[in-house]
């Protein structure tokens, strides 16, 4: 081989090596020579459970960050976990940083909810809102203590059923029940028996409505007519409330007469003259008032009556006669 | 007291020719001929066993793993398993062990035979350093080989586990679920962490190589006896490096 051809091999080896670590720094890495920077929150926690250096920061699921660090506060009553953020990730001021189990290995990240659009930007170094989450040892302590309050509950109901010497329990109670009572619940059941079938016969009111489709049709069609009755009767309400609302906004005679002041006024006016009239009629007063009060009209008026009856009766008899002269002058 | 001397002596030698070696640094462009033999000696030629190597360390992790962890639901993370593995621990120790097999033992035969036939002498009579035609160019060529020998041995382990991983039975995980848990929990700071390893490690087996075969003393027998020694010491500095230099790393 000679010396060209091996230092060709060689170049070509080392590029490829020089590949193949790029190609794996890309697929394991993101690509990422130098880290984001970013910018730095503080989360303060009673307990950072199994919380490390390096966990995820995720923002409803999206990665947007790491925790950079893990220190007590100082004062020593808390512990803090340092996040950093990706540049350009907002976070809101009332955004609130959770601790979340991802997995049962101990794997944790922390959640950041997204906070209220209106509020402000959390700026570098500042305290983010947190909120503490069992990790799994206190579920456990509640779980045990809930177990040893259903392991009471059940011991009590137990006891409840089967009872003491003094205090017969529940089972024992009804078994006397039933022992004692073992002909009527028979007789009742018999009874029941009867009426089961009888239904099912399709006797008595109820057996026919299980049993006869026609009943059932006509059930059918009267409850038709009670939601058309109730159609009508919602119509009707809507026209009277359409009337209701006229008569509220003064239109029509009614409105005018209900919301119009003036034409109050005028009713009140002739009103009070009606009263006045009829205050002077009742008295007497006036010519109506005498008519209805003074009965020497009507005296009055039978006396002329009786004359003009007279006079009739005398025209009667001079009738033919005047009528002979009225014709006789007419032709002479 | 006369094998600790010895340990001693071999120590101080190996660092004085260090020292030597690296302070003909800039004669080094003049030797880029010497340099690329060296490459493809280092490089090149060991590629194939360790590649071969590699398949078979990456399988056999993922199978035994896989035997251990199916009983209790961890067949999911062999994809993470194999990739830790084989990239801090398994593919820079395997390549400085077959480094040192392959290419240590042939540079301390070479170097050994030099110096019972009395070439080494004669370089040293004309004015040669050998630390600056011999050592130098093959610390600078393991420098640049070692990282693409280990990267090549890590990524043949990882598909070696996936492919084992596919077609095992009582595995039965697909290359995307083994590659995806692998992406999930794994960073680059593990392959990285692999590639100092191993990149110390080849300096180490070839610098005490070196060391071994130019202080070799007598007639050809002791030629083997060089190599013998020269591979064993190396085998042992790779495994006791490898502790310290990963309690470091980590």
């Amino acid at each position: 081989m000679n010396n060209s051809q091996q230092t060709a091999r060689v170049g070509l080896f080392f590029l490829l090596g020089v590949a193949l670590i790029w190609v794996t720094f890309e697929t394991l890495s993101g690509g990422k020579v130098f880290k984001d920077k970013g910018y730095e929150l503080i989360a303060g926690f009673e307990s950072l459970q199994s919380l490390k250096e390096g966990d995820e920061i995720r923002m409803a699921g999206v990665r947007i960050g790491e925790v950079k660090g893990t220190r007590l506060a100082p004062s020593g009553r808390r512990a803090e976990a340092i996040l950093r953020i990706d540049t350009g990730v907002k976070i809101r001021a009332d955004a609130t940083a959770t601790i979340v189990m991802s997995g049962l290995i101990g794997t944790n990240f922390i959640s950041v909810d997204l906070g209220t659009a209106t509020a402000g930007e959390l700026r570098p170094g500042a305290e983010i809102r947190t909120k503490a989450t069992p990790d799994l040892g206190a579920v456990m302590e509640k779980l045990s203590s809930l177990g040893t309050k259903l392991e009471d509950a059940l011991g009590s109901l137990s006891g409840a059923l089967s009872g003491d010497a003094n205090n017969p329990g529940l089972i024992k109670k009804v078994d006397t029940l039933v022992t004692e009572n073992r002909e009527k619940i028979g007789a009742t059941m018999t009874n029941l028996q009867q009426v089961t079938d009888r239904i099912n016969k399709g006797e008595g009111t109820l057996g026919r409505l299980v049993n006869d489709p026609k009943l059932h049709d006509e059930l059918l069609a009267s409850v038709d007519q009670i939601k058309a009755a109730a159609g009508d009767a919602k119509n009707f309400v809507a026209n009277a409330q359409t009337i209701i609302d006229q008569v509220k906004s003064g239109k029509g005679p009614l409105g005018t007469l209900v919301f119009d002041e003036k034409v109050s006024a005028d009713l009140r006016a002739t009103t009070q003259n009606l009263r006045a009239l009829s205050d002077k009629i009742a008295r007497g007063e006036g010519a109506i008032g005498k008519l209805l009060t003074d009965d020497s009209l009507v005296k009055d008026a039978k006396a002329v009556l009786k004359k003009a009856d007279r006079a009739l009766d005398g025209f009667d008899d001079a009738g033919p006669i005047t009528a002979v002269g009225v014709v006789a002058r007419g032709l002479f | 007291m006369k094998l600790l001397t010895d340990a001693l002596e071999g120590l101080g030698s190996t660092l004085l020719l260090l020292a030597r070696a690296l302070s003909y640094t800039r004669t080094l462009p003049r030797q880029f001929g010497r340099f690329i033999e060296q490459c493809y000696l280092i490089g090149y030629t060991t590629l194939p066993i360790v590649a071969i190597l590699s398949f078979f360390i990456g399988s056999v992790l993922a199978l035994q793993s896989g035997f251990a962890g199916k009983d209790f639901g961890a067949k999911q993370f062999i994809g993470l398993l194999v990739g830790v593995s084989m990239s801090r621990e398994l593919a820079p120790v395997m390549a400085a062990i077959l480094l040192a097999g392959r290419v240590g033992s042939a540079i301390a035969a070479e170097l050994a035979s030099m110096k019972v036939y009395q070439e080494i002498d004669a370089l040293v009579t004309m004015n040669i350093p050998p630390a600056r035609i011999l050592v130098l160019p093959r610390l600078a060529a393991v420098a640049v080989m070692m990282p693409v020998l280990t990267i090549v041995a890590d990524l043949v382990g990882w598909f070696g586990g996936a492919i084992i991983s596919k077609y095992t039975h009582f595995i039965a995980i697909e290359p995307e679920s083994y590659f995806a848990t692998m992406r999930q929990y794994m960073h680059f700071d593990s392959v990285l962490n692999g590639l100092i390893k191993a990149e110390i490690f080849g300096f180490v087996v070839v610098l005490v190589c070196c060391n071994v075969g130019l202080n070799t003393r007598g007639g050809p027998r002791e030629i083997g006896a060089a190599v013998t020694r020269a591979v064993v010491v190396s085998l042992i500095l790779i495994l006791v490096l490898d502790f310290f230099v990963t309690r470091v790393l980590a």
